[in-house]
């Protein structure tokens, strides 16, 4: 499975650091425009807060649109993190090491994107800042003894989602270690300082590497029941609703986790081909790394397909009125069947098909459309559970209505969208994307053993 | 012992095996010929099992005849459990070829030996397809009752669902069959020349062609990878027919997605399980630690302890959604599946499904040994039962006669204690099970040994820096 | 805390649609009650129409043999409230009273309240309600103005209740004559509520008195028989027997989702039923 030359630790520092070193000119270009959309989106959000939030296109009874849809998208594309680092990583996949930086850096930046919707979203985001953030100053609910209600969905939504938020940063910190030393002994006055306050003292002797491993094992296991955790809590905000009957299933959990790891791996599949392309990183991230990648996906995505079949075959199975409206709604009716039809396609048949073809996965091009295919119909996914479900929510028929999204809300998603590119890009001036020490490491494991007249590629093991 | 010493780095020592294939076959051959004097004797056992259980079944049918579906809750309950265990098992085999794992060799062929005892599930559900309560209603739809209960199958085709069903496990048990043959194959043609007797006759006839060629090898791995992922996808399939119509289905109000999910997971749990307490056994007494190194557990018990997190979360995803919104379904089911009616069982089942095994997985140093997921494996099996009879004994019991096609369970009846009969019928269900296996595995090498032989050329021991290793080929 | 000798009333309402003529008073009378904010045409057309009780029309049969049926909906104050659990800031919570009460100044609009509401009797401000200058000494002083982002929902003028709870109760006095009343016998009936125009305004405001609002346990208030009535339904099918639906014209809304409503319709008595083909 490893193809492509070896290479050695020098040839690794000088190609995977000219992303930090070096300044090419599109890079201020592309941040500039990436800004601009983003300002832009601000500015919208500015304009929803200070007007209402009749300037969307919600209504009654459809309370929760694009914002709630885009939380739960950008929460599902954080779980790529720890998929591809911490349990590829503890089965010993060596195909892993050019994707765990990428993926884990998108995680903290989606979990960041994906915490500012909650927020906005509120009717009163001022009073909302207040009640949760102005610790140690005690909020004037604590002072008088209302704590949150721990009961709700939304509550166990930001604890879980600060925690895998925290949990993702320390991982990503520790991870860097060794690679912030090699920074710090390649630059020279403040870049010098930071890098080597970072480092903490990295001197690469055997103890230091022990312990680097030992400590990158531990934090894998522990934030795999983190990882479990979140998007499921993210699924109980609509899975604890009785009064949306489509909503109210029990296996929302899993399959929102299942759903999320399947679009968060495709996105991180499709962040690397970018990365592959604008910093020149074709020893790295090699086409044996995108094909392990998509026949990842192939299972992960069947095994959202099983866990989707389930959800609307036991939808049906209850007959009651009220889910087969919303049913109805969804599969019969314009322009919801149409969406339902695209979206089942674009997340599961026309993706798997794709990457069930070896050449087809080799294929750079079509591999990246593959998976952007996949998280504009993972997108569509949660806005057909969430949106059908309001617009349809019990027989009360003079209540039934539909959604309509406002360009300001367009605005904030597309916004969404640049605010996780130009934080990604920024971060590729300072961090290495791809782990340098991973990569060495792979180099030193790696041999071959002959098998009669083949040569055949190997790897140490040590367990 | 057809091996060298096993060898391993540091704390894990004892990690690989390095089987000699040249006297392979040949031990092989002897071993599945012996009959030594403990196999024998557990043999036996279980064909005592066997007995009393088709006792307990003759008398239960002669006391209560296939009218309705009360009485036979133990006995749903032992055939699901054999049904996810052995249906389970070669789904091992197919998992851990498909995601290439090195240490996977020496337990395919004991995972899918256990397709054989496919036939006993297919013997043992032909009953349950009588005992079924139909879908329609067959009475006068009453006031507050349904027409046609809830299924999967909705208005229920003709024949739905007991034919379906029946032709679905028959289906099952054909197709983990015909992987074990494929897989099987190689090792038939290269132990003919050396077997005698009946089981030289069953080789001749059943690998007959098979010469080794480039391209029989070539087709033989392909028929294994397509008929396992169709043997994956008809086993998740039926995993969902079997929970739906058997527990789901005959609960009134029960209306529960994650269900299915559960009870594959159980069975996927168990199977593996199953597997690891089998390869102890070789391994200790059988004489076959030449084959089966400590890696084999290390790696398999991982995925153990991933799979009871994975039904434990699972079983949380199911009791949060009912708990939280208090309605009065919901909180019926949770009465008597979980909390009131069979709490002892829910709580057995939690204990020995989840907690044991977590805590016994836990801990590096068990999972290297050999007897650690062994363990476990027990602790799961036991786990496994209990589950099976809370939710089927449950299922049987919920809503006697007319109440099964009102659309909600109104009361929570009372648990249904096993009697001599009930009894008898797990335990022979049990001994059933264990009895074909302990058979097929004097017929058919319980080791793979074109698999292990393969394995064999990928590996060598190599020196790294300042330590030895293993180093692994991996061609693709 | 201050201790009172408050008696812990239980509200209950029952809506007669036999009597419902859909003439939309009970609309228009809580809207000036509890200063809902004026509900301009872009408002329907955006479907955040601000109504705590809302009369829904239904059209049964075909063209001519067409009926049209109504049934005021608002706020059911459930027992088993779904909206009560899923509100992070605990804007909205169970009086002892047993009605829900939303406290404005609490709610950050994250809207689950609505969205977990079977009956989607919650209404979300999507602007900043505006009342032009001639109607701002119309507004109720003893009700909050919601600002944009709150939530809000009918809370069986619970300004109303209080005072006359606190004129009955606590000082002692008959709303018509000012007498004082017996310190023993100083409890809210339904009389009293009726003379002093303590019932929530659209029971006030109803022509045909197709809304009638009452504690539950009130002797002489008129709900009392309908919540026994319906109580003994639940039992009777807790305990496996079923109610004959044909002969009983008590029942709950969406009784099967199990919020356990603290309103009770009585269904139309329909003279000139519509064939069923």
């Amino acid at each position: 499975m490893q193809e492509g030359k070896p290479l050695d630790s020098r040839q690794v520092n000088r190609e995977l650091l000219v992303s930090i070193l070096n300044s090419p000119k599109w890079f201020f270009g592309a941040i500039a425009v990436l800004g601009f959309i983003v300002l832009v989106a601000m500015s919208s959000a500015g304009f929803m807060i200070n007007q209402g939030f009749g300037v969307t296109g919600l209504n009654r009874p459809v309370m929760w649109g694009f914002f709630i849809t885009n939380f739960v998208f950008w929460i599902g594309i954080s779980h790529a993190g720890v998929m591809l680092s911490a349990i590829l990583r503890l089965s010993k996949a060596e195909w892993r090491r050019p994707a765990t930086r990428a993926a884990e850096i998108l995680t903290v930046f989606s979990l960041m994107t994906a915490m500012t919707m909650p927020l906005i979203h509120t009717g009163r985001p001022w009073r909302t800042v207040y009640w949760i953030y102005t610790l140690p100053f005690v909020p004037y609910d604590y002072a008088r003894g209302i704590w949150p209600n721990i009961r709700t969905p939304l509550v166990w939504d930001p604890s879980a989602v600060y925690t895998y938020l925290t949990s993702s940063i320390l991982f990503v910190l520790v991870a860097l270690i060794p690679d912030f030393a090699v920074l710090r002994d390649r630059t020279t006055g403040m870049s010098h300082r930071i890098y080597g306050m970072l480092a903490m003292g990295w001197q690469g002797n055997a103890r230091q590497w022990k312990l680097q491993i030992i400590a990158g094992v531990l934090l894998s296991a522990l934030i795999l029941p983190v990882f479990v955790s979140v998007h499921s809590i993210v699924s109980w905000d609509f899975g604890m609703a009785v009064s949306v009957k489509s909503w109210h299933s029990t296996i929302f959990a899993p399959y929102f986790v299942v759903g999320a790891v399947h679009s968060g791996v495709s996105a991180v599949a499709f962040v690397l081909i970018i990365l592959r392309y604008i910093y020149g990183w074709q020893n790295y991230i090699r086409h044996e790394h995108i094909d392990a990648l998509a026949r990842l996906l192939i299972v992960v995505a069947t095994g959202w397909f099983y866990f989707f079949v389930m959800e609307v075959v036991f939808g049906f199975y209850g007959r009651e009125a009220d889910e087969i409206a919303v049913r109805n709604l969804q599969f019969t009716i314009s322009p919801w069947n149409i969406w339902m039809m695209i979206f089942v396609g674009m997340t599961y048949f026309l993706p798997v098909s794709i990457w069930l073809s070896k050449s087809l996965r080799r294929n750079l091009w079509v591999m990246s459309l593959a998976c952007i295919f996949v998280n504009i119909g993972m997108w569509l996914e949660r806005f057909l559970i969430i949106v059908p479900g309001l617009a349809r929510k019990q027989l009360l028929t003079f209540d039934w209505y539909t959604y309509r999204p406002s360009s300001v809300e367009w605005i904030i998603i597309i916004g969404t969208f640049a605010l996780v590119s130009m934080l990604m890009l920024t971060i590729a001036r300072v961090v290495p994307l791809i782990p340098l020490y991973d990569i060495k490491e792979g180099e030193i494991l790696r041999t071959e053993i002959k098998i009669g007249r083949v040569t055949v590629p190997a790897v140490f093991r040590e367990d | 012992m057809a091996a060298t010493e096993p060898k391993g780095h540091g704390q894990h020592a004892d990690m690989w095996v390095f089987p000699d294939a040249s006297v392979m076959t040949a031990d092989m051959g002897e071993k599945t010929n012996a009959m030594p004097r403990p196999f024998t004797m557990g043999l036996a056992v279980a064909g005592i099992l066997f007995i009393l259980g088709i006792v307990g079944f003759v008398a239960r049918a002669a006391d209560d005849g296939f009218g309705e579906i009360g009485p036979w809750g133990y006995y749903m309950a032992i055939f699901s459990m054999v049904f996810m265990v052995t249906s389970g098992a070669p789904l091992a085999a197919v998992a851990f070829r498909f995601t290439k794992s090195h240490w996977r060799r020496p337990l395919s062929r004991v995972a899918e030996l256990f397709s054989i005892v496919g036939i006993l599930n297919l013997l043992m559900f032909i009953p349950l397809v009588f005992v079924l309560p139909d879908i329609a209603n067959p009475g006068e739809v009453a006031e507050g009752e349904l027409a046609v209960r809830r299924t999967i199958w909705f208005e229920g085709p003709i024949g739905a669902p007991h034919a379906w069903d029946l032709v679905g496990v028959g289906f099952l048990a054909i197709t983990s069959m015909a992987i074990l043959w494929i897989s099987v194959i190689p090792d038939m043609a290269e132990c003919r020349f050396t077997a005698t007797g009946f089981r030289r006759t069953i080789y001749n006839k059943l690998s007959g062609g098979w010469f080794g060629t480039k391209r029989q090898w070539n087709s033989q791995k392909a028929g294994l990878a397509l008929l396992g992922a169709f043997y994956f996808m008809t086993l998740i399939f039926m995993h969902f027919v079997i929970s739906s119509d058997y527990a789901q289905s005959l609960i009134p109000g029960w209306k529960d997605s994650i269900f299915p999910v559960i009870y594959t997971i159980t069975s996927l749990q168990m199977s593996l399980g199953v597997i690891l307490v089998v390869m102890f056994i070789m391994r200790r007494w059988g004489g076959y630690e030449g084959y089966i190194g400590k890696s084999m557990f290390w790696s398999a018990s991982k995925v153990l302890l991933g799979i009871t997190l994975l039904w434990v979360y699972h079983l949380f995803a199911f009791f949060i959604t009912f708990w939280y919104g208090r309605l009065e379904i919901e909180q019926n089911i949770i009465k008597y599946l979980v909390t009131d009616t069979y709490a002892i069982i829910f709580l057995l089942n939690l204990i020995f499904s989840f907690a044991a095994p977590f805590a016994v997985l836990l801990w590096n140093p068990v999972r290297r040994s050999a007897w650690g997921p062994a363990l476990a494996g027990v602790l799961v099996l036991f786990g496994g039962l209990m589950f099976n009879i809370r939710i089927f004994v449950g299922a049987a019991n919920a809503a006697p006669g007319a109440d099964l096609y009102k659309p909600i369970m109104e009361r929570v009846p009372a648990p249904v204690y096993p009697d001599i009969f009930d009894v008898f019928m797990v335990i022979g269900g049990l001994g059933a099970a264990a009895f074909i296996y302990l058979l097929s595995t004097r017929v058919l090498p319980v080791i793979s040994l074109w698999e292990v032989k393969e394995g064999a050329l990928y590996q060598k021991w190599g020196k790294l820096i300042r330590g030895e290793y293993l180093i692994l080929g991996k061609p693709e | 805390m201050v201790t009172t000798n408050r008696i812990d009333h239980k509200w209950g309402m029952v809506v007669d649609l036999d009597r419902c003529t859909g003439c939309q008073a009970c609309v228009v009378a809580c809207q000036a009650e509890n200063n809902i904010p004026i509900n301009v045409k872009s408002f329907y057309q955006q479907r955040r129409a601000y109504q705590w009780i809302r009369i829904e029309r239904y059209w049964e049969g075909e063209f001519p043999n067409v009926k049209a049926r109504f049934i005021p909906i608002l706020c059911q104050h459930c027992e088993n409230a779904p909206c009560e659990p899923v509100c992070p800031v605990f804007a909205t919570y169970h009086n002892d009273e047993g009605a829900n009460v939303q406290i404005y100044n609490r709610c950050i609009g994250t809207r689950y309240c609505s969205v977990n509401c079977p009956y989607t009797v919650r209404m979300f401000n999507y602007w900043e309600p505006k009342w032009p200058k001639s109607l701002r000494n119309q507004l109720n002083p003893d009700v909050t103005i919601r600002t944009r982002g709150v939530m809000e929902k009918c809370s069986f003028c619970v300004q109303r209740l209080r005072r006359g709870e606190i004129n009955v109760e606590r000082r002692g006095l008959e709303p018509l004559t000012g007498e004082r009343i017996p310190v023993a016998d100083r409890k809210l009936n339904h009389r009293q509520m009726k003379e002093g125009n303590y019932l929530p305004a659209c029971v006030q405001s109803c022509p045909t008195n197709a809304l009638q609002f009452a504690d539950q346990h009130d002797e002489t208030g008129p709900v009392k028989e309908h919540f026994e009535e319906a109580n003994e339904q639940i039992e009777t099918r807790h305990h496996g027997g079923h109610v004959d639906e044909d002969h009983t014209r008590v029942y709950r809304l969406f009784e099967e989702v199990g919020t356990k409503p603290n309103l009770i319709y009585l269904k139309k008595v329909d003279a000139f039923p519509l064939e069923k083909a």
